[in-house]
């Protein structure tokens, strides 16, 4: 049995991150030379940038995050999962900009599309198992990304320009009150980890992890599997949907690649870089590959996505288990290796 | 009968479902628009249909699913088209592709080599890294060095558009040769067989000892000995071969091209099954994400190489006349004059679209289906779609059995991608809309079921021409005045839509087995 630990302990790594990523903006600002009245008043110009590129970091970890729980933790590899993340990002531009609804209410309709759209996909998973639901998961993602492609609804979606000119709320504008987005954006995700690393523990996420390991003895122990499967699908949407209407309040463009295979391929090489179903390498994942990116795009150009590419065929073969997976592993026969010492040391063997 | 009736009956009845709503909608067209239509349909399937074959064969005895599938049907296309369009730059090539075989079809030798190295494991497992990356380096070096006559992307009149362009009018401008000036040929051609050499020296290193003393006898040289000898007979007679192929006629250049794709496809597909699928058998979710990866970097390359902008390939002579008694009303007519066109029941029907392509498919087919029933290849196939662990205790190397079979399901892929090129031109993304519909057409007739790829791929095409058709003429929903329209674009999603139900109803598709 695992000692019980309270609250700061037990998500000790993630309320480090909190810290560290809350100072970053002054740290900088500091480096730069702009008081923190500067930095909160959004007049520090790198500070600002870097917290531009954290909110991109979080929302991909957001995404990531919801991925994690689908395919790493319940082991449903779904590849229509950008329809997760493409659909309430649409649906919030289309509602700022086209129907002109207040805030909150765009908030909860985003939140109630998540829902059916995750008992829309629970509705085939009854019957359809393992690859044949990655293919009808591919399928329907599909569907929504060629309807957003289509000149049908151009004055709705923007068609492949993409949905342009969305008016965000001006109290987290991105341009003028940047801190306070990034504040959001990062409360947002470290309420989400913890509350996955809670769930993950709960009785119900022991299902599916136990659906991810064996699914029919899950089944012959009296669970109903598809029940918890729908579970997990409502909280991975629900996520993924947060993630997607950052993007569209933050991104000045929502484009339609947001729809396509590609942004479902991306959150798998996040959440196989760092590590599959161990959830904390979703944000580490996030992280290296958004950093890399950028950095790549600078300094090399157009290949980068090439180079990306290659990274995601490397770790498919050769690092299974991510960075953090990998971590955990050496971490563990090191401190085998530690005792064993040890134990020889003082002759107890 | 009965039995077979009522085991099946979900899907006769979901086909005869389907078969009504076709005759349904039939109605409402003229003849003409009918004949059209449907033979629209068996073109596109024609071609889902060699992208879906490969897929089922692949996916029913690796069990592997080659997301990469729509990538390489591309490939081949752009590599048919580079034959077809440019046999200059394709002869350049050729001679340092067959060089870099060359060293690694001394495979056996290597192998002997590397059984007589004594070293620790550790330091054996540095050395075959470092000899490996050394060789690459090396060839990359080389390679940048060679000189092959190429497309310019950024210079408009020497993009491969112009060039399709040109060669669609009948100019056949033959390009400036390049020459070795910033390498000698000999030390280039010595230089490419030292290294991948190297590289193959450097695999042989890193597989196991017991292995490599596998028997060896200087027949094994024979095949290394015939790509040295085309790759420098290449180099040498470059100048004449290059103005023999120009002054080709493109009905046999269109043969090569085909040809060239299908080889490339297989090579492809050899290639790719023991270097990168092999190692991931154990984990067959990180095979699934790594053609999905694979596709993508494909398409990244395609449009390095390429460029992003849509082309065209010409139609070989043979279906591209239009002089005299075109569009043909009679087959002499159409023999006579090679007709780009032909009058069938009053509509006018394209020859290579329409006609050719579902020929070659219906073709394909039955070759296919003769090689799994009456070869031993196909027994070995057949046998180890029912039960693999079976087939490998009779003591068949199973393994070598796969890598065929992935190189023959790439194989069909490339040929579908070059067959169907001439008539839907080439863009960095046409193998990811075939890529969706071959895997409908699986999942509708059935995952790992090869007549279930033939009937699922027919129903998409169908369905997605009939649509199409609708685009044009609207259908009137009924009780209702109004006239629907479905614009081009969201054709693909009726046939998902197709997918979804049928996939409700039969988990396993109309003519997969149940589990």
């Amino acid at each position: 049995m695992i000692a019980k630990q309270n609250f700061f302990t037990r998500n000790r790594g993630i309320l480090i991150f909190f810290v560290v990523m809350l100072l970053m903006p002054f740290l900088i600002g500091m480096i730069e030379g702009s008081t923190p009245a500067m930095v909160l008043s959004n007049s520090g110009s790198f500070s600002k940038f870097l917290e531009g590129l954290g909110i991109e970091i979080f929302i991909f970890a957001l995404f990531a995050l919801s991925y994690d729980l689908l395919f790493g933790v319940t082991g449903l590899l779904s590849f229509g999962h950008s329809m997760f993340f493409a659909v309430p990002a649409y649906l919030t531009g289309i509602a700022l900009k086209t129907m002109h609804l207040p805030f909150w209410q765009v908030i909860l309709l985003v939140l109630l599309v998540a829902v059916v759209q995750a008992l829309l996909f629970s509705l085939v998973l009854p019957r359809v198992k393992g690859v044949t639901f990655t293919l009808v998961s591919l399928g329907l993602a599909s569907v929504f990304h060629i309807i957003v492609m289509s000149s049908d609804m151009i004055n709705l979606t923007g068609a492949d320009v993409g949905l342009q000119g969305v008016p965000t709320p001006s109290f987290i504008d991105p341009a003028s009150q940047r801190f306070r987005f990034y504040l959001i954006a990062l409360v947002l995700l470290v309420a989400t980890y913890i509350f996955y690393r809670r769930f993950v523990s709960s009785p119900t996420g022991r299902v599916a992890v136990a659906i991810r390991e064996n699914e029919g003895r899950a089944k012959m122990l009296g669970y109903n599997t598809t029940t918890f499967k729908i579970v997990v699908m409502i909280i991975s949407s629900i996520t993924a949907a947060i993630a997607g209407m950052l993007h569209a309040l933050y991104q000045p463009i929502i484009s339609p690649s947001v729809a396509d295979l590609g942004y479902t391929v991306t959150g798998l090489l996040i959440v196989l870089i760092g590590g599959v179903g161990t959830l904390s390498g979703a944000v580490v994942g996030a992280f290296v590959l958004r950093l890399l990116d950028f950095s790549l795009r600078r300094f090399i150009g157009e290949s980068a996505s090439f180079i990306t590419g290659a990274i995601y065929v490397i770790f498919v073969l050769f690092v299974p288990y991510g960075i953090v997976g990998t971590l955990r592993l050496k971490k563990l026969s090191t401190k085998a290796g530690l005792k064993d010492l040890i134990a020889r040391l003082t002759g107890k063997v | 009968m009965k039995n077979t009736l009522q085991k099946n009956s979900k899907a006769i009845i979901v086909l005869a479902f389907i078969a009504f709503f076709l005759f349904f909608a039939a109605r409402g067209m003229s003849g003409k628009d009918v004949v059209i239509t449907v033979l629209r349909g068996f073109s596109a399937g024609s071609v889902t249909f060699l992208v879906a074959a490969g897929f089922s064969l692949i996916f029913g005895l690796l069990d592997v699913l080659n997301l990469s599938q729509g990538t390489l049907y591309m490939i081949g296309a752009y590599v048919g088209w580079t034959v077809y369009v440019r046999p200059d730059t394709f002869i350049d090539i050729l001679t340092p592709v067959l060089l870099i075989l060359v060293g690694f079809t001394l495979k056996p030798l290597w192998n002997r080599l590397a059984g007589k190295v004594q070293l620790q494991a550790k330091v054996r497992k540095v050395l075959s890294w470092l000899t490996i990356a050394v060789g690459i380096i090396l060839l990359g070096l080389l390679l940048t060095r060679y000189p092959i006559a190429s497309w310019d992307l950024n210079n408009y009149s020497e993009s491969p558009i112009s060039y399709s362009y040109m060669a669609d009018q009948g100019l056949r401008i033959i390009p400036a040769e390049v020459t070795f000036d910033q390498i000698s040929p000999v030390v280039a051609i010595l230089g490419l067989l030292a290294s991948s050499s190297l590289a193959a020296f450097g695999v042989a290193l890193l597989s196991r000892e017991e292995k490599l003393l596998q028997s060896f006898n200087w027949r094994k040289f024979l095949p290394a000995a015939c790509l040295f000898v085309i790759g420098i007979l290449c180099v040498v007679f470059n100048a004449q071969i290059t103005a023999w192929m120009f002054a080709l006629s493109t009905n046999w250049l269109f043969v090569i091209a085909i040809v060239v794709a299908v080889v490339a496809g297989v090579s492809l597909g050899a290639l790719m099954e023991t270097t990168l699928i092999r190692p991931l058998y154990s984990r067959p979710i990180y095979q699934l994400m790594l053609t999905l990866g694979l596709g993508t970097i494909g398409v990244q390359i395609v449009q390095a190489v390429w460029g992003r902008p849509e082309f065209v390939w010409p139609k070989p002579a043979l279906f591209a006349g239009t002089g005299g008694a075109c569009p043909a009303t009679n087959l002499t007519d159409l023999f006579q004059n090679q007709c780009s066109t032909v009058i069938l029941l009053g509509g006018r029907v394209r020859v290579y679209d329409e006609i050719f392509i579902p020929i070659v498919g219906v073709i394909v087919l039955i070759l296919v289906w003769v090689l799994l029933k009456r070869s031993r290849i196909g027994m070995i196939i057949r046998a180890g779609v029912q039960d693999r662990q079976m087939v490998e205790a009779l003591g068949i190397n199973v393994r070598r059995v796969f890598t065929q079979v992935f190189s023959l399901g790439v194989g069909l892929a490339a040929f579908g991608g070059a067959l169907a090129a001439p008539s839907s031109g080439l863009t960095p993304i046409m193998g990811d809309k075939l890529l969706l519909n071959s895997l409908i057409a699986l999942a509708v007739g059935g995952l790992t079921s090869f007549p279930g790829a033939a009937l699922g791929s027919l129903l998409v095409g169908l369905i997605q021409q009939f649509m199409i058709k609708y685009g044009q003429i609207g259908i009137p929903i009924p009780f209702t005045e109004i006239v629907f329209k479905p614009s081009p674009a969201l054709v693909p999603a009726s046939t998902v839509l197709l997918m979804v139900i049928v996939l409700l109803i039969l988990p396993n598709g109309l003519l997969g087995k149940k589990e």
